[in-house]
């Protein structure tokens, strides 16, 4: 058994040294390097404050283009969800659904930004498709799940009475399940904030055009203080959602007070 | 048993609300869990089912409401078949009770919902997915909390409440259903004995003021006398005695292979363990 483990591990070990080989990732390079890490981080300390107003602005209608497509999202994806749960339908409606939302999931929201800007042209409005896109292909799997995992007790209690199937999803599956969803909206809301901040790389709006506008032509010290706007967001979303999280969903799991 | 394979229908009667004639159930068609129950149930009764664990007791209520098919043999309940995907069934599906082992509540939301979950089949899918009640299910509901003794706790959320409390909105959710049989799975067994005595008393007066069936499954044969007015013993799948209280008498209908010695016996040695 040990050996077993033994074997696995170092076949893993050797995988990663061959791989690196093959993709030319030598950590020699990373050493010589280094160096460019100072003078990149001299260049950052030379923050250019008179940006702070734009990047404020800019990282507004980041999370405005967040927030849209969040909850656009979530509110397509939710009927989805209740569809490809298989607890709830037969295979002939979860089987197509879960396809679907599998193909929707293959591409990453940078290439969803590329082909809406394409489509829409320049601008927020393909950022915000791109994150429903993508919210909708990842929340749907992720509520699909949190939908099976519901407790089985519940419903074949409530199945028992001869309920319908709209009333079994609104009185046992969305209360049982409602503290799971609820922390994967919370999630993929800050999940959402951070990967609109890089859709603007495409031109689909967002912090992010400033930023690789600035680090294109070297100017690392303007670029600095739309990443310090970014960082600061982030984690003042993520104590928001903490607080909320303590709030509505540990407490609904564990019937515990949280002392703040 | 085996002489009366054959005949059909033996011992219909117009009184009773369950029958079942030879039914063997099975998970995986392999090994039956029960094997050849004759059991006859008549309306209104206080019919009790006893014995130990696994002894196939809990699928025996299974079978009754439509969870599941016997393998062979034939149910009646009220003179239709159960089957939960059978149209015909499934619209007095309501007029059973059932109160599953574990309760089954809906633990996130207030005792008052998880009751009113007993009237859904009496409300619109539209008001339903808004959870809109007419005010008289409300009055309803609200008067059976104060019935099974939970006045004042409507708005509660389930997790906060205690053992007991948590079989009292079981209960509560059964008797919005506005049922005629109630199935009762094992609902005090993991309870102190004060505390099942009192839901004992609370799904006896239900019983006699609703003119409900009570089909109960104990692991108590104590109990079990003490409330039901008949009591069935199931023992590895087979109904090996039947008993009833007459007064302060017992009454046998049936003791099959086992002497009543015997099985009393079975009991106290378990109740040691």
């Amino acid at each position: 058994m040990n050996q077993k483990n033994n074997l696995i591990i170092g076949l893993i070990i050797a995988g990663v040294v061959v791989m690196s080989v093959n993709v030319d990732a030598d950590p020699r390079d990373f050493a010589e390097g280094l160096p460019n890490i100072g003078i990149m981080l001299k260049e950052i300390t030379e923050v250019d404050s008179s940006l702070f107003v734009t990047a404020f602005w800019s990282m507004l209608e980041t999370i405005q283009m967040a927030f849209i497509g969040t909850v656009v999202g979530v509110a397509i994806s939710l009927p989805l969800s209740l569809l490809a749960a298989r607890n709830l339908n037969n295979k002939f409606v979860y089987v197509p659904i879960r396809a679907l939302l599998a193909a929707i999931r293959t591409f990453p929201s940078i290439l969803w930004a590329i082909l809406f800007v394409i489509i829409v042209g320049l601008g927020p409005f393909a950022g915000v498709l791109a994150i429903i896109m993508y919210t909708v292909g990842f929340i749907a799997k992720l509520q699909y799940e949190a939908i099976e995992a519901t407790d089985a007790d519940p419903m074949d209690a409530v199945g028992a009475i001869g309920v319908s199937k709209i009333q079994l999803i609104r009185f046992v599956v969305l209360p049982e399940s409602a503290s799971h969803l609820l922390s994967q909206i919370l999630y993929i809301f800050d999940y959402n904030i951070r990967q609109t901040s890089i859709l603007g790389l495409v031109g689909a709006g967002g912090i992010g055009f400033y930023i690789i506008n600035y680090i294109k032509f070297f100017e690392y010290g303007k670029a600095a203080v739309f990443m310090l706007v970014v960082l600061a967001t982030v984690l003042i979303i993520e104590w928001v959602s903490v607080r909320v999280r303590d709030k509505y969903i540990v407490k609904s799991q564990r019937g515990m007070q949280i002392k703040s | 048993m085996q002489e009366q394979k054959g005949s059909t229908f033996p011992s219909i009667s117009t009184l009773s609300i369950v029958q079942m004639n030879d039914v063997s159930a099975s998970y995986d068609s392999k090994d039956y869990v029960l094997k050849n129950i004759q059991m006859s149930i008549s309306r209104g009764a206080n019919y009790a089912i006893v014995g130990q664990s696994g002894s196939g007791k809990s699928t025996l209520l299974r079978l009754i409401n439509g969870m599941m098919s016997p393998t062979k043999g034939k149910i009646m309940v009220d003179y239709k078949t159960p089957n939960t995907s059978d149209k015909k069934f499934k619209s007095m599906m309501h007029k059973i009770g059932y109160i599953p082992q574990n309760l089954g509540l809906i633990k996130n939301s207030t005792v008052l919902e998880n009751v009113l979950i007993g009237a859904l089949p009496r409300v619109s899918g539209f008001n339903s997915f808004f959870k809109k009640f007419s005010n008289s299910e409300i009055d309803n509901a609200k008067k059976i909390l104060k019935q099974v003794g939970l006045q004042g706790k409507a708005e509660r959320k389930v997790y906060m409440l205690s053992g007991g409390e948590k079989r009292r909105v079981a209960i509560a959710r059964a008797l919005v259903q506005k049922p005629e049989i109630i199935l009762a799975d094992e609902i005090v067994s993991e309870l102190d004995h004060v505390t099942a005595r009192e839901i004992m008393e609370v799904l006896a007066e239900a019983q006699a003021t609703m003119k409900l069936t009570a089909i109960m499954v104990h692991h108590d044969l104590q109990l079990a006398l003490e409330y039901a007015d008949r009591v069935a013993v199931i023992k590895e799948g087979e109904k090996v005695l039947e008993i009833g209280v007459e007064g302060d008498r017992i009454v046998d209908f049936q003791s099959g292979n086992y002497t009543q010695r015997e099985i009393l016996e079975m009991f106290t040695n378990e109740s040691k363990e």
